[in-house]
């Protein structure tokens, strides 16, 4: 497997209070890895390290299989935007760009006008930074991370505080990113919705620990589809479905759950009704993300 | 490192406060200029400020024209707090989290900072100086050039006194992150707050040892650089003047530097 990003057990403690315990995490090349969890889940805290702006306090990272920490020439392949952008207010897009460039060497000012058309702001004219809408910050945000021509971007929640249209607005800025450019994307978001429109890969993140890294198709398998079933006597009906030969069967408060032959609702009614069993309610049901995560990390409540 | 010199004077030249600063620091030239002007004007000397003790009433050379500016801690606090917002613009807005993790050597991205804001801090100084020189050359008849060397050496020194004096605040800035931290620190230095600690400092030591060659007070800043500003003073105060601001130009540099590698970013 290609990975341009691994973690080995990367751990920041402050204090007694681990904000990220041994985290391992494996971004493959050319991926959009989402990175899952509640606020406080410390995602923030892990990017930052990986971004070079905390310091580990134990554990390492691997820039395309080289130290991170320790190869400037890795991390300058690294575009970072961690919680809000970096930007000066009274600067306009272009000149907040220039500022970096110039700090980077870099004089070519088609190069930074691309990238202002990439993120949809090549017509901001002198328009200052501070009277950019939130989207348009975001965006401005992303084409700073892009000035170094990084490898591999790593994004700390972009989609917060955007409104439908500003959503979408990134959604396609990142697919770009990813399958035209190339670049590699770190995202993370406690939207799960949103996140599981974009990323490929996935890793859920609860109080500093990693608890599940797996493929977007691994992910989804989990997060399937169900019949929900509520009738007037539990204990009949799963007496008629074992009948009917359906095995895989969960009861879950006061609904049963079906999860094969999706397609038999009808014939489910039928039999139940020959039964004098009163059919309440049937519906295909789809267990979203969220209800994985929830279930993964012990309930709403923890959100 | 000579491309975050170049980020830093473009940052710089486009900061609201830097315009500002650099007004404030012309109206200042004005004020002393006039303040100056009404000194030559008044047959009777009653004026008793400041700026009288610094100049004698039958001429003013060039020497006595740099020392009333630079001397005026007005322009020395108003340079400070030009170095405070400065050093602090990239943290407060976060733009530096665009740039920290790209090298290994963060301490590189403070020199380039400090760097800068000296030579903002320069042309603060001689747009300021310029215009006082200026206005005095063509305004006061008793004014004479006098000694070059004596000027340039005056003015050299004063520099470096202005310069040393910032570093202070730009590790004050660094240390707390934040403005509000550099220019509090400022005020408690420049209002002479450390006047009375550095006495009682004094009077630890002179109780401790019964002769001390070296005391508190003859290497913190203000007093040494109060022995160095009278118009008779020595070489030994001159050098001990010169040798401490460079110190304290080092001590907070490094400082800040040092914070700037190990400290994480929020």
């Amino acid at each position: 497997m290609d990975y341009i990003l691994t973690t080995n057990e990367l751990t920041k403690q402050y204090g007694s209070y681990k904000a990220s315990n041994e985290v391992s995490i494996h971004v493959q090349r050319g991926a959009i890895y989402g990175l899952i969890g509640r606020n406080g889940a410390g995602k923030t805290t892990l990017m930052k390290m990986i971004g070079g702006l905390s310091r580990p306090t134990s554990g390492s990272y691997e820039i395309r299989g080289k130290n991170g920490e320790t190869t400037e020439k890795m991390m300058s392949k690294v575009g970072i935007l961690i919680e809000a952008p970096g930007l000066y207010p009274n600067m306009t897009a272009m000149q907040n760009l220039t500022t970096k460039a110039i700090a980077l060497g870099i004089k070519d000012k088609k190069y930074l006008m691309g990238l202002l058309e990439e993120v949809g702001l090549a017509d901001t004219g002198k328009k200052k930074a501070k009277q950019f809408s939130l989207g348009m910050k975001q965006r401005l945000g992303i084409a700073m991370a892009l000035v170094n021509k990084p490898e591999l971007l790593i994004l700390d929640e972009p989609i917060n505080g955007l409104d439908p249209q500003g959503i979408a607005e990134m959604r396609n800025i990142l697919h770009h990113l990813c399958y035209d450019r190339g670049i590699t994307i770190l995202i993370s978001s406690h939207i799960l919705d949103e996140l599981s429109k974009v990323a490929t890969q996935y890793g859920i993140i609860h109080e500093g620990t990693l608890l599940e890294e797996e493929s977007k198709e691994e992910l989804f398998s989990k997060c399937c589809e169900r019949l929900e079933l509520k009738t007037n006597d539990i204990s009949k009906t799963l007496e008629i479905l074992n009948a009917m030969g359906f095995s895989k069967i969960e009861v879950k408060d006061d609904a049963i759950n079906i999860y094969e032959r999706l397609n038999e609702s009808g014939a489910i009614t039928i039999a139940l009704a020959k039964e004098n069993v009163q059919t309440n309610e049937i519906a295909l049901k789809t267990e979203a993300l969220e209800d994985y995560y929830f279930q993964l990390t012990g309930g709403k409540e923890n959100v | 490192m000579f491309n975050l010199i170049k980020m830093n004077l473009y940052r710089m030249s486009r900061a609201v406060s830097t315009w500002v600063i650099a007004i404030i620091t012309v109206c200042f030239a004005f004020m002393q200029f006039g303040s100056l002007k009404l000194i030559f004007d008044d047959p009777f000397n009653m004026f008793d400020g400041s700026a009288s003790s610094m100049v004698s009433f039958d001429r003013l050379d060039g020497v006595s024209a740099v020392s009333t500016f630079l001397q005026n801690s007005n322009v020395l606090i108003i340079l400070a707090v030009f170095v405070v917002l400065f050093a602090n613009a990239e943290h407060k807005c976060g733009f530096d989290k665009n740039l920290i993790g790209l090298s290994k050597n963060r301490w590189k991205q403070t020199l380039a900072r400090w760097i800068s804001a000296v030579i903002g801090m320069t042309a603060l100084i001689a747009v300021g100086f310029g215009v006082m020189f200026g206005l005095t050359a063509l305004f006061v008849d008793a004014f004479t050039l006098g000694s070059a060397v004596a000027m340039f050496k005056s003015l050299g020194l004063m520099y470096l006194g202005a310069v040393a004096f910032s570093a202070i605040f730009f590790f004050f800035t660094t240390l707390f992150n934040n403005s509000v931290g550099g220019v509090v620190s400022s005020l408690v230095i420049s209002l002479g707050i450390f006047s009375l600690i550095e006495m009682l400092l004094d009077m630890a030591v002179k109780k401790i040892f019964s002769s001390p060659k070296v005391l508190p007070t003859d290497i913190f800043y203000d007093s040494v650089f109060m022995n160095f500003s009278h118009a008779d003073a020595s070489t030994k105060a001159i050098l001990i003047f010169a040798g401490i601001s460079v110190a304290y130009i080092a001590l907070s540099l490094f400082g800040s530097m040092m914070l700037q590698q190990k400290r994480d970013v929020k």
